[in-house]
């Protein structure tokens, strides 16, 4: 019995576990960080609209490790002023600025210790350091929302396991309440009434969360993960291959649709590879012959919408520059391809709501530079999909 | 009575089991509210669904031939076949020349199309040190990009490669996966990798 509440609970439980993990880290980083550094992560958030710490270049270089490429003596005086020591004529200033495509960081009115307790703060490392800054800036509700995003790896399949067909239990469950309420009525068989009770009750709770879990999950299909006609795998071509995602499905960044790849471009390789490494030459040589017979393969469409919705590939590729991967999971993992993320609204409009919009070589939102300005003045701490309507039902149901 | 109990006890143990043996199915898409007769899938051609009017059963139809669609240039040097790509790729260099401007964004933008389209057979920079090749995947090795052979051809010659593929047919045609004004900044990033 409590492995079967257990089956049925689990990814709520998991979420539940986050929260609290989430609720934890934020007691610890006040007891640990406070006053300390909570100087110091106000002023990074300054730095943070350019640089990151080990997430890669945004507009500014990635500052991990900054310290041991430059001396501190010249971070501090090219914080304070990054001009003037380009126009004194600082050779590895000028280096910088033009390997940053001659985008000039502005001057910061900081001290020189305020600037070591960054440089300490930078030292402390990348992602860590990251969630502590928002846990203390934002309140109890969104420090944890954060925190799950920041915890939870990129899914893969073997999610499934976790999700289990309950169908047989909730009838057998739902026979067995039956028997047991007919017998403590009725037929009265049983002396030790306990027993009803205690089989009536989990009954109730079990078949109450299959009822719940089942009724949420109407609709959705999370780890679909249908038999495709060839046996093509995403773990040997995008993972050890290492092909770009955008090879093969070329218009995720242009339209709608991310697009199946014509069989054309599987013979940009497979005009010569025909051999594979799993299936031998079996698999390969379906789609040969469907190049040659000028016939597509009916590929099976894995991430359903339903027709209410509008979503728009390139919306979130090429505007948003959201990677694959967060909607999509691991591919490069997946042998057979997987349906990972419920597609849900709630799970559309939570991404909304933390998703930072990134204002800069974006030409879409030069339309919002009034926002841009209020988030460069400090007005506006972040300015997330939702500030600029992406929480308007019409924007994706009309 | 005894053996009632019993009956009870064997099935509270069995359940357990019966949980653990019953996966998803993983081709079954599940259930969902009205189906069909609803608005969640209502009956239209989707881009890539199969469509009965039309007689190759496709509802993504090619352009009707002759025809140019908006902001798009034509490009009238055809290469589906062999002795096609023979004539017109020298045509093609010597009659086009790349209407871009190599500036920042431009070459910004061949890289990005360069990364994803070219780099791996060709290399990282260019020299035909791909990853493809290097593990031994693709026989054949790959034509160094920033060698004289290349570069001493002029743009328009290597937009129609790009376009149609090579002649000796290892580089397939990559016309129909990077767009025109794509295909040309890839040139300009080129000339920029190999100074």
């Amino acid at each position: 019995m409590i492995i079967s509440a257990s089956a049925v609970k689990n990814h709520l439980k998991c979420k539940r576990f986050l929260l609290l993990s989430g609720l934890f880290t934020f007691l610890l980083f006040t007891q640990l960080s406070f006053g300390q550094t909570a100087e110091t992560e106000a002023n990074f958030a300054v730095c943070k609209a350019c640089h990151t710490i080990g997430g890669g270049k945004l507009v500014g270089p990635d500052l991990q490790g900054v310290t041991e490429r430059r001396s501190e003596a010249w971070i501090i005086k090219f914080v304070q002023n990054s001009q003037a020591l380009i126009e004194a004529g600082d050779q590895e200033a000028i280096q910088v600025f033009e390997e940053n495509s001659k985008i000039p960081m502005p001057p910061n009115n900081l001290t020189d210790d305020q600037i070591k307790d960054i440089l300490l703060y930078i030292e402390s490392g990348g992602k860590v350091a990251a969630s502590e800054v928002v846990v203390v800036e934002t309140d109890e509700t969104v420090a944890s929302q954060e925190t799950v995003q920041a915890e939870t790896p990129s899914k893969s399949v073997s999610g499934r396991k976790d999700i289990r067909n309950m169908q047989i239990t909730f009838f057998v469950l739902l026979v067995l309440m039956l028997i047991s309420l007919f017998d403590l009525f009725v037929t009265k068989r049983l002396k030790a009434k306990w027993i009803h009770y205690i089989i009536i009750l989990t009954a109730l709770y079990i078949g109450g969360e299959v009822i719940f879990v089942e009724a949420t999950s109407l609709g959705r299909q999370q780890y679909y993960q249908p038999d495709q006609p060839v046996w093509f795998s995403h773990k040997v071509h995008a993972g050890q291959n290492q092909i770009d995602c955008m090879y093969c499905h070329f218009t995720a960044d242009k339209s709608m649709h991310a697009g199946i790849p014509p069989v054309a471009v599987c013979m940009n390789c497979h005009n010569q590879v025909k051999s594979g490494k799993n299936t031998g030459e079996s698999e390969i040589a379906k789609v040969t012959e469907a190049y040659n017979n000028r016939k597509p393969i009916e590929w099976i469409k894995v991430h359903n919408l339903p027709d209410h919705v509008y979503f728009n590939h390139a919306q979130h590729v090429e505007v948003g520059k959201v990677d694959c991967e967060e909607c999509h999971g691991v591919v490069e993992e997946m042998d057979e391809i997987a349906q990972v993320e419920d597609l849900s609204m709630g799970w559309c409009i939570d991404c909304h709501r933390t998703k930072e919009v990134q204002f800069v070589n974006n030409k879409f939102y030069e339309q919002y530079s009034k926002m841009h300005e209020k988030l460069i003045s400090g007005e506006m701490k972040k300015v997330t999909v939702a500030d600029m309507g992406g929480e308007d039902c019409q924007r994706c149901h009309y | 009575m005894k053996k009632n109990r019993l009956i009870r006890l064997s099935v509270l143990v069995l359940m357990p089991l019966l949980l653990l043996s019953c996966d998803k199915d993983k081709n079954n898409t599940g259930y969902n509210y009205m189906g069909s007769q609803d608005m969640y899938y209502s009956k239209f051609y989707k881009a890539y669904s199969s469509n009965p009017i039309f007689r190759d059963s496709m509802t993504n139809q090619l352009p009707v031939e002759g025809t140019v669609a908006r902001g798009h240039m034509p490009f009238p040097y055809p290469g589906a076949t062999l002795a096609e790509r023979a004539a017109n790729q020298a045509l093609a260099g010597v009659n086009v020349t790349n209407p871009l401007k190599a500036d920042a964004d431009i070459l910004a933008n061949g890289k990005a199309h360069f990364e994803i389209f070219c780099i791996d057979c060709h290399g990282k920079t260019g020299k035909g040190d791909g990853h493809l090749f290097t593990s031994g995947l693709f026989p054949a090795k790959p034509t160094s990009l920033v060698d004289t052979y290349v570069q001493g051809k002029p743009d328009g010659e290597i937009f129609y490669v790009t376009t149609y593929g090579s002649i000796s047919g290892l580089m397939g045609p990559h016309g129909s996966q990077i767009q025109p004004y794509d295909r040309w900044s890839i040139v300009h990033y080129l000339r920029e990798l190999a100074k």
